[in-house]
């Protein structure tokens, strides 16, 4: 059996296990080279919870200073506040050691531009051209610069953006009862504050310690999020969020205890962005076809571009977007606050909605066209990608294509969406109709000729 | 044209970013996790403003391979290897490159107890370096970092207890630091036990230094013997970088070589202690052979270097040695478990001035007069068996002792000449009790150059 190789070294960063793979010697390398690439200057870097994080962290500080950059540690938080505060303090760059939603046996390093927004596909390709080249700035002892925290201003700056977007005092009126799970990851030193003494809410959090371990799936799902759910009923709470580690996603839980499809919870943020201001959306290819409804109701576009927070954000830029994200991945983001996905725009927009409307959770996705989705993934051998992408186009011959990220096949009310993923050697499958029984025949369709079976 | 980066048995050293670059830093530390047994390892450095980038590193891969990683901050190897014996930790490491200038740095490895790693010891290090063989612990593994402020003071303690320090404080001593660690433990001795010492080049800044941090009598003339008089101080004494050699001048303003020290040092412990042993390298002074025997003592002579001292120590019993050192001004005194430390020699000398009831000059005056006279010549490698050889035909008549070059020693006279372990050179050094021996050591000088290119 070919060993498994739990390491990917890509345009999208570093990321593996943690060990035998994800070494303190490669996150040196590639910090150096990030240094190398910013050319010096000061450099943003945090964490999520992780217990390899500090070792990761000192590692690219290690890697940092060699190549001359100052580094300003911001310590635990969550992913869009180091994105904000790398922007907004003018650094040259940020890092995250974060590896977002995978188990916590996993890190990896994200990495941000001086503007705080993810490298663009072509920053990529030249940061890891440095890095294989191992062509590292290295600096001398009087040009090694400043290692410094600052753990205060980041949160500060972060959550003042977000209010500034909402009713802070119709919200703090309605005294919200709400559930909060933040897996004990990098949104438990702020959610907690943010909901309860910025939002006047009464909380009811599980899973708020950052020194523990992920108590669950570090990914915020239906299926993940039950004690959650459980919480909301036994606190009969008005609604519940749930965070990934690296705070970045968000799942949202209703009164009666219900996880919300993370399409719903992006496509009610994009309702209530387009209402104050109409124009353009950006969301990628897997995002439900209920934002296009919304958006078109109000008179705005919706841009499709391939899978990746970095490809919805280069679009937003283009198009100067009003919102966009990434359904599936709970992702909302509001380029008024950043160019970033950000859990903490999206817990705010849906109490303020909910204290100007007066409806609830469920109500207000009432209010949303109802559509039946379905995700997965199968196994494929290398080199047998085209074929099956061939047999899939001549199966459903009237099917509108869209081939900028895999195969997406248009059908009249459903699409079915097949692309390969980045991290591991899968095909992930979406389907979407009108009908739970037009869902189920179009993705059991699919797999079954994607599996041969 | 020394080379910017040397890998040995004592470690690793070299030029920041032109040798010693953050990749070194992460693969030592990396191996000496995988080579020490489990428990934490206590780590230092000297103020060089390299020493944070490579703090990082070595806190990361030691963290990674499953070490709790205890920081002392910036502090002396000699209290570093304090540490490490009082809280029973697997082992150290020292950032500093002691008396090189301040573009330079260095990693110093220890074992348990605080001691030196014999040469098995540091070449079983170097294979696990050289092989890249690392044991990284899984996610769960990982250790923790935290820092210590209190290991100067618990080092003072110990101090405390071997001196009479209630009689050695009324001495007015000015102390160059050459801007290192011994400033912070000078400065504490002056709050803590009252001591009158008057610090110069005490800032710690660590890009540049006032001079070169060694403890040659250039260095010593330079701006510390000047001083003296003029302050109507009892001694001047001055530290390397991480204060494990020293120099002195008396309170007439004379500098004295550092050559000197260990001389002084045997003097004085020597009918104090049950050792009649002392180790000292084949280029240090023949006067230490006449204050052994007055006491009834006896010279081991070792090649140059700490290794082989190290490795001398270890051949006896701690009971059985009195004294070790080099000409460099670095002692190793049984008390402090042999260890090299400038600040306890410094205390050695003084508590002779007060139980001798003399001032410097005049205990210097008593020894009887050595003259030393020192060349280099850079070499021709293929050339050195040759040099060799004639050299032992030449000087047949005497005693001969090849462990480390060549060393011939006649009553009253002796030479040594060897090969630099860090530069490429021949060194020539001759001693003569008495007069300079000129004729000796033109001719030596003479002979070793016509194998020079």
């Amino acid at each position: 059996m070919p060993r498994e190789h739990l390491l990917k070294i890509g345009v999208s960063g570093i990321r593996g296990v943690v060990g035998e793979f994800l070494t303190p010697l490669l996150a040196r390398a590639f910090a150096q080279a990030f240094g190398t690439y910013v050319g010096g200057g000061r450099v943003v870097v945090g964490r999520d919870t992780r217990s390899s994080g500090p070792m990761l962290q000192r590692a690219v500080h290690c890697g940092l200073l060699a190549s001359g950059c100052e580094v300003i540690d911001v310590g635990v938080l969550p992913t869009p506040t180091i994105q904000i505060y790398t922007g907004a303090t003018r650094a040259r760059g940020g890092l995250a050691i974060t590896a977002s939603h995978n188990p916590p046996e996993y890190n990896a390093l994200k990495l941000f531009n001086g503007s705080g927004l993810f490298f663009n596909h072509y920053e990529r390709s030249e940061l890891l051209d440095i890095y294989h080249q191992s062509d590292f700035r290295q600096a001398y002892n009087d040009e090694i610069l400043r290692l410094s925290t600052e753990t205060e201003a980041p949160a500060r700056m972060h959550l003042e953006r977000v209010v500034k977007h909402v009713n802070v005092d119709r919200i703090r009126a309605r005294k919200f009862r709400v559930g909060l799970d933040s897996v004990n990851g990098a949104g438990s030193v702020m959610s907690p504050g943010f909901l309860s003494e910025t939002l006047g809410c009464e909380l009811h959090a599980i899973s708020i310690d950052p020194t523990k371990p992920f108590p669950r799936v570090a990914e915020p799902r239906p299926d993940t999020l039950g004690d959650l759910a459980e919480l909301v009923r036994t606190k009969q709470c008005d609604i519940a969020f749930g965070q990934d580690p690296d705070g970045d996603r968000l799942a949202v839980v209703d009164e009666h205890g219900n996880v919300l499809d993370n399409d719903d919870v992006l496509a009610l943020a994009v309702m209530i962005a387009l209402e104050r201001r109409p124009g353009n959306v950006v969301v990628n290819l897997t995002t439900s076809s209920v934002i296009d409804d919304v958006v078109t109701a109000r008179g705005g576009k919706v841009y499709r571009t391939p899978v990746g927070e970095a490809n919805v954000v280069d679009v937003m830029q283009a198009v100067n977007a009003v919102i966009g994200g990434e359904g599936s991945n709970g992702g909302i983001i509001f380029p008024a606050v950043h160019l970033c996905r950000d859990s903490y725009t999206g817990m705010a927009f849906l109490l303020d909605r909910m204290a100007e409307t007066g409806l609830t959770m469920s109500q207000l996705a009432a209010q949303l066209p109802r559509y039946w989705r379905r995700l997965g993934k199968t196994g494929f051998e290398h080199g047998r990608l085209g074929p099956l992408m061939q047999a899939l186009e001549d199966r459903f011959p009237g099917a509108k294509l869209d081939c900028s990220d895999g195969l997406k096949l248009l059908l009249e009310d459903s699409w079915v969406h097949v692309r390969s993923s980045n991290t591991e050697p899968i095909l992930r499958i979406a389907a979407e109709a009108k009908s739970e029984a037009g869902v189920e025949k179009l993705y059991g369709d699919v797999l079954s000729l994607l599996s041969g079976r | 044209m020394q080379k910017p980066l040397r890998i040995s048995h004592v470690g690793l050293r070299g030029v920041v970013g032109r040798g010693m670059t953050a990749s070194h830093v992460l693969d030592f530390a990396s191996a000496f996790g995988t080579f020490l047994g489990p428990g934490p390892v206590v780590i230092g450095r000297d103020p060089r403003a390299s020493g944070i980038m490579i703090r990082e590193g070595v806190a990361s891969g030691l963290m990674a391979t499953g070490h709790d990683v205890i920081d002392l901050g910036v502090v002396s190897t000699p209290v570093i290897q304090h540490a490490i014996n009082r809280m029973d930790a697997a082992g150290g490491m020292s950032i500093g490159a002691s008396h090189n200038s301040s573009s330079w740095n260095a990693l110093k490895f220890l074992g348990p107890r605080g001691s030196y790693l014999s040469t098995g010891e540091a070449g079983e290090l170097l294979d696990i370096y050289h092989l890249r063989n690392y044991s990284f612990s899984e996610w769960q593994g990982i250790g923790a970092y935290r820092t210590a402020d209190d290991a100067i003071d618990r080092y003072l303690d110990d101090i405390a207890g071997a001196f009479e320090l209630d009689s050695l404080r009324r001495y007015k001593v000015v102390v160059d630091c050459s801007n290192g660690t011994s400033s912070l433990i000078l400065q504490r001795m002056n709050e803590r036990f009252g001591f009158r010492f008057i610090l110069i080049n005490a800032r710690t800044g660590g890009v540049e230094f006032a001079h070169e941090p060694n403890t040659s009598s250039r260095t010593v003339a330079l701006q510390l013997a000047p001083l003296v008089q003029p302050l109507g101080a009892d001694a001047g004494f001055l530290f390397d970088a991480d204060s494990d050699r020293v120099a002195f001048a008396t309170e007439t303003g004379e500098a004295v070589t550092s050559e000197r020290v260990l001389p002084l040092l045997t003097d004085y412990l020597l009918p104090r202690g049950a050792g009649k042993l002392v180790i000292a390298n084949l280029s240090t002074t023949a006067l230490l052979e006449e204050v052994a025997a007055r006491h009834g003592g006896r010279v081991l002579r070792v090649p140059v270097g700490r290794q082989a001292a190290i490795d001398a120590l270890s051949s006896y019993r701690p009971e059985q040695v009195a004294i070790a050192g080099e000409g460099t001004g670095a002692v190793m005194m049984p008390r402090f478990r042999f260890v090299y430390d400038g600040i306890a020699s410094m205390l050695a000398v003084l508590s002779m001035m007060h139980e001798e009831g003399k001032t410097l000059s005049s205990i210097i005056a008593a020894y009887p007069k050595y003259s030393i006279l020192k060349g280099e010549i850079p070499l021709v490698t293929q050339q050195l068996p040759a040099l060799f050889t004639e050299l032992q035909a030449r000087y047949a008549d005497g005693q001969m002792n090849v462990a480390d070059g060549l060393r011939v020693d006649w009553p009253g006279k002796w030479f040594h000449v060897r090969v630099s372990q860090t530069e490429p050179i021949v060194r020539v050094i001759c001693e003569q009790k008495g007069a300079p021996p000129t004729a000796l050591f033109e001719s030596l000088m003479e002979l070793v150059r016509s194998y020079a290119a």
